[in-house]
């Protein structure tokens, strides 16, 4: 027997380092350099250890290093409870470990905790190179397994190729489990990564906010519709509402978010909706943003679990999207809407604030503007007007002073959204009118003929809405004012030269790659939507589809059904695999002769010569005598004498109707019929 | 009364051996005693009869996870976890991939065994304290290549056998045996965790393994050379023996061959046998040349004398109670000899 307390031999030990490079390889880019110093310097000790150079260490240096490590990470991470110092610390156990690598038993530890590490890079991310990735570990440590037997096991061909078998069988019954397995929600709140910035839209826009993410490929919405498809000027997908203005920056303002006092309406129903049928379904899959807003269409609704609408028509998240998020939505467009009643005071008086000082030569306008009487269409029209006559839309506007707004009003005369935007909503509120800047996304990009709508950073946008007294929140654009081509196509055409200028690659302008783009981003969307994004709703859904209806019995069907065949299978197989050798033909002819002797009464005894045995046949049953003798001639010929004709005679001899024919003529009881 | 109906049946189930065994088992020393050990004997013996060759199959095979298997799902179980609370469907695919291999697992482990064909060759006798040896031929059919087989008496070392390049292994197996006689050797293990050491296959089979065990040698001093006795104890006198005089205290010089082993034995000081003739040279290992000694100790120090005679070349024979071998030399001899000793009836215990 081999004691789990022998010690680890050479090939056993290149396994598990093997192992443990490869699934820490890519957390080390993530954590703190000195951890992948730590890895292979004790790497190199154990090594040395085998070498016979070194002794382990011992426990006075081990707790040193323990120590040593903790305060290392203490240093290095201000918050435990995290993702990140949660791998950290995992990636920190597997290394010392490498310090007691003795027995069988510590090996095996080791391997467990790789598959576990392996795991966690899941956790930071879904993408196809992740899983690819990840199959590798699970390949890579499983030969480290089987290798750890030993002998032949641990050739590299041969432990890779145990893996690649033992995973391929089992991918049949983990598909099952993937589809079939019923999900639980989260048992308790787990530490989100939190390592990376928020990206996107923030919660506060200065100048210059939007132009940094004009200069970002990176995709931020998929959006596929079910039904009928807004036209490309409709398509603003609100994520946030400033409402409050400093001089220099929008806020979403007091008692908008959730978090400090917002209303928002988490359950379905709670909120009364529109009486007839929405005008557009969609769902949309949101990268990371490691914010909690969500982007929609005006007037959204959502039935997805953990969303919510707030009072000012936008869908947030319970909490910040971490990872890839899906949600569907329902939107009914404004203007089929019954207007609201009024607006209240403190939302009129939060729609009209404007900082106490600054920015006189616009308040004088709207001033006099207001004096004349004029409605607020057309003080929008009028200034609008002001923007088509003299103004730029450009990715790189001058730098504006302490009066941002009044210098880029009559001086620069050069913005991107947000200038035109914050300008426009300021003045608005000077003429008395509640207004308020709307950030978001506008536009976005059709994929493999209109499947989905790729929304990138850089479509990232900003435009008004103002109150209309009977006609309740309305959209301005006032780019649209100066550059309608935003709107209707997008930014490239918009910003001409101007366009990702400043990337390194200037990839945009290669038709074929950015036809190549798209086909990824593609592959990656249709990843998405079948695998990272399959959860208890989907799985419902497929259910119902593959099964018509969910209930106990037919899931019990779904399981039982593969699992019985599976079973059979492995019967058949056993049953087969212990009779060992087969028999040679004659010899199996000749047993079957030997059956149907013994079910006549005549048995043939144990190690019995077959002439022996035809004689006891004569003189126990005298009428079959003949046939035995006749049978007891051609297996000898066909076994022995390796004559095929005689094993044919005997093939012929001992077919049924042959049989019955001979017996019938002499007596019907002999077969017992 | 449900007591007493309870000790009837323990005590029946006891009391029935569970086949009819004239040699004693090792193992059954202590473990008769022990109710579910003689129960799960008794099934064992119906499902896998003795043989002398065995192929195993499902009706002789077992499979359990090991320590290591147990740790496995203990991970598969942090991974669902993990999967759970992040509700991520990639950790969820990973757990239900370790979870359908832990199930393809058993399968492997199963055909790494199934239809090996196990053949006890021969055993080599041996002393009683030492290792005995059985010689066990462990085979394969078709194309399965078998590996990480472990045969063993448990709780002994055991050896390890591949066949992946052979069909064909012959290996060897040492049992440590204390009592002389014949001893059935108790039923061998044989089990193999292939592939991943995460399932462990095993089988107790029976190849009726049978070791001829001799006494251990004790010393008993120098060989007693011309020291036979013909007492007529056993009616045969050796012709033309010696009669000897008398005795005479022993003297610094005299023949060793001389010395009164028996009175020597039976306590008292050291004499010489004064002999009229010249001395036999054929030696006698006579039962009663060790009087006073109990019988496993006579019949050790007889061992050790057989084993000096041949070591050192002297013609010698065998006389115990109603057994007697005739002098001579040589291996076959020697075998005949140590299996009168081996075999020889026990008394008194």
């Amino acid at each position: 027997m081999v004691s789990s307390k022998e010690l680890l031999p050479r090939e056993s030990l290149l396994w598990i380092f093997a192992a443990q490079f490869v699934a820490l390889l890519p957390q080390f880019t993530q954590l703190p350099l000195w951890v992948a110093f730590a890895w292979a310097f004790a790497v190199y000790w154990r090594l040395e250890v085998f070498r016979g150079r070194r002794d382990l260490p011992g426990r006075t240096l081990r707790l040193a290093v323990i120590v040593l490590t903790i305060t290392g990470l203490a240093l290095s991470y201000r918050h435990w409870f995290a993702l990140e110092p949660m791998i950290a610390l995992l990636a920190i156990s597997f290394t010392l470990k490498n310090l007691e690598l003795v027995s069988r038993r510590d090996a095996f530890v080791s391997l467990l905790l790789a598959y576990f590490v392996s795991a966690t890079l899941f956790v930071q991310e879904q993408t196809i190179p992740y899983a690819l990735y990840g199959l590798l570990c699970v390949w890579v440590i499983t030969a480290a397994l089987a290798a750890q037997l030993g002998s032949s096991s641990a050739r590299p061909r041969r432990a890779l190729g145990i893996s690649v078998r033992l995973l391929a069988q089992a991918t049949p019954l983990m598909v099952l489990l993937f589809l079939a397995l019923p999900r639980l929600g989260p048992l308790w709140s787990v530490p989100q990564d939190t390592s990376a910035g928020r990206t996107g839209v923030s919660d506060s826009m200065a100048p210059g906010d939007f132009t940094e993410l004009s200069k970002s490929t990176k995709p931020t919405l998929r959006i596929s519709f079910d039904g009928p498809i807004p036209p490309p000027e409709q398509r603003y997908w609100r994520g946030l509402v400033y409402s409050e203005f400093d001089g220099r920056t929008w806020r979403q303002g007091f008692g908008v978010d959730p978090h400090n006092g917002g209303r928002v309406y988490w359950k379905t129903g709670e909120r009364l909706l529109p009486q007839m049928g929405p005008r557009y379904r969609y769902q949309v899959i949101q990268e990371a943003s490691r914010s909690p807003w969500l982007f929609a269409l005006a007037q959204p609704a959502s039935e997805t679990q953990g969303v919510g609408e707030t009072a000012d028509d936008r869908l947030v998240k319970r909490t910040p999207v971490y990872s890839r998020f899906a949600y569907e939505v329902r939107s009914w467009p404004r203007e089929t809407l019954q207007a609201p009643v009024s607006l209240s005071n403190a939302e009129r008086r939060l729609n009209l604030q404007l900082p106490s000082f600054g920015n006189n030569r616009t308040r004088e306008w709207m001033a006099s503007l207001r004096n004349q009487g004029l409605s607020a269409e057309s003080v929008s029209t009028q200034l609008l007007a002001h923007f088509n006559s003299a103004f730029t839309y450009t990715l790189k506007p001058p730098a504006l002073g302490a009066d941002s707004v009044d210098e880029f009003l009559f001086a620069s005369q050069q913005g991107f959204c947000e200038h035109f935007a914050g300008s426009y909503v300021f003045a608005m509120r000077a003429a008395g009118i509640p207004a308020r800047v709307v950030a978001g996304y506008q536009g976005g990009e059709w994929v493999s003929g209109e499947e989905y709508l790729l929304v990138r950073e850089y479509d990232a946008h900003a435009w008004a809405e103002i109150w209309f007294d009977g006609r309740g929140w309305q959209r301005v654009d006032p780019t649209a004012a100066v550059a309608p081509e935003r709107v209707r196509n997008g930014l490239e055409s918009a910003a001409g030269e101007e366009f990702l200028q400043e990337s390194f690659f200037p990839l945009h302008r290669i038709g074929v790659l950015s036809k190549l783009r798209l086909k990824w981003d593609m592959i990656n969307y249709r990843w998405y939507q079948t695998v990272v994004s399959f959860d208890a709703d989907r799985q419902q859904n497929y259910l119902r589809r593959l099964l018509g209806e969910v209930s106990p019995l037919r899931m019990a069907l779904l399981f039982a059904v593969p699992t019985l065949i599976i079973l059979l299978g492995i019967g058949l197989w056993i049953a087969r695999s212990a009779n060992g050798r087969k028999l040679p033909p004659a010899e199996r002819l000749y047993q079957r002769f030997c059956q149907r002797m013994a079910r006549v009464g005549v048995r043939r005894r144990p190690g019995e010569a077959p002439q022996d045995y035809a004689r006891r046949i004569a003189s126990e049953k005298p009428q079959l005598a003949d046939y035995a003798n006749a049978v007891t001639a051609a297996f000898e010929q066909a076994a022995y004498g390796g004559d095929s004709s005689a094993q044919k005679t005997l093939r012929k001899l001992l077919r049924w109707h042959f049989w019955l024919r001979r017996t019938a003529t002499d007596s019907r009881e002999l077969v017992g019929l | 009364m449900a007591n007493s109906w309870w000790s009837v049946c323990c005590a029946r189930l006891m009391s029935s051996q569970p086949e009819p065994m004239s040699v004693p088992r090792i193992s059954d020393n202590n473990a008769s005693r022990n109710l579910f050990r003689v129960l799960g004997e008794r099934w064992l013996n119906r499902r896998a009869p003795r043989a002398r060759a065995i192929t195993l199959n499902h009706s002789r095979l077992f499979i359990l996870p090991t320590r290591a298997g147990l740790g496995f799902l203990l991970v598969i179980a942090l991974l669902w976890l993990l999967a759970t609370n992040y509700e991520n469907n990639l950790v969820f695919a990973l757990t239900f991939l370790l979870v359908s291999m832990f199930a393809v697992l058993p399968v492997h482990t199963f055909a790494n065994l199934s239809g090996l064909r196990l053949q006890l060759l021969g055993t080599r006798s041996a002393f009683a304290g030492d290792f005995a040896e059985a010689e066990i031929n462990v085979s394969r059919e078709g194309k399965r290549q078998r590996e990480w087989i472990e045969l063993s008496w448990p709780r002994e070392q055991g050896s390890h056998v591949d066949l992946c390049e052979h069909k064909s292994v012959d290996t060897c197996i040492s049992l440590p045996v204390v009592r002389r006689g014949r001893v059935q050797a108790p039923r061998l293990r044989v089990e193999s965790r292939f592939p991943l050491g995460l399932f462990c296959c095993w089988s107790r089979i029976d190849l009726d393994v049978e070791f001829l065990v001799y006494p251990r040698p004790v010393s008993a001093g120098p060989l007693p050379l011309g020291g036979a006795t013909a007492e007529g104890d056993f009616g045969e006198v050796q012709p033309g023996g010696d009669d000897y005089a008398a005795l005479k205290p022993y003297q610094a010089g005299d023949s060793l061959r001389h010395i009164a082993w028996k009175q020597y034995a039976a306590g008292r000081d050291l004499y010489s046998k004064d002999y009229e003739r010249k001395t036999d040279r054929r030696l006698w290992l006579d039962w009663n040349l060790l009087d006073g000694r109990d019988s496993e100790t006579r019949l050790s120090n007889l061992c050790h004398w057989v084993l000096e005679a041949e070591k050192e070349g002297i013609v010698y024979g065998l006389r115990l109670p109603g057994i007697s071998i005739g002098p001579s030399f040589g291996p076959e001899h020697q075998q005949q000899v140590l299996q009168a000793l081996a075999l020889y009836p026990e008394r008194g215990r």
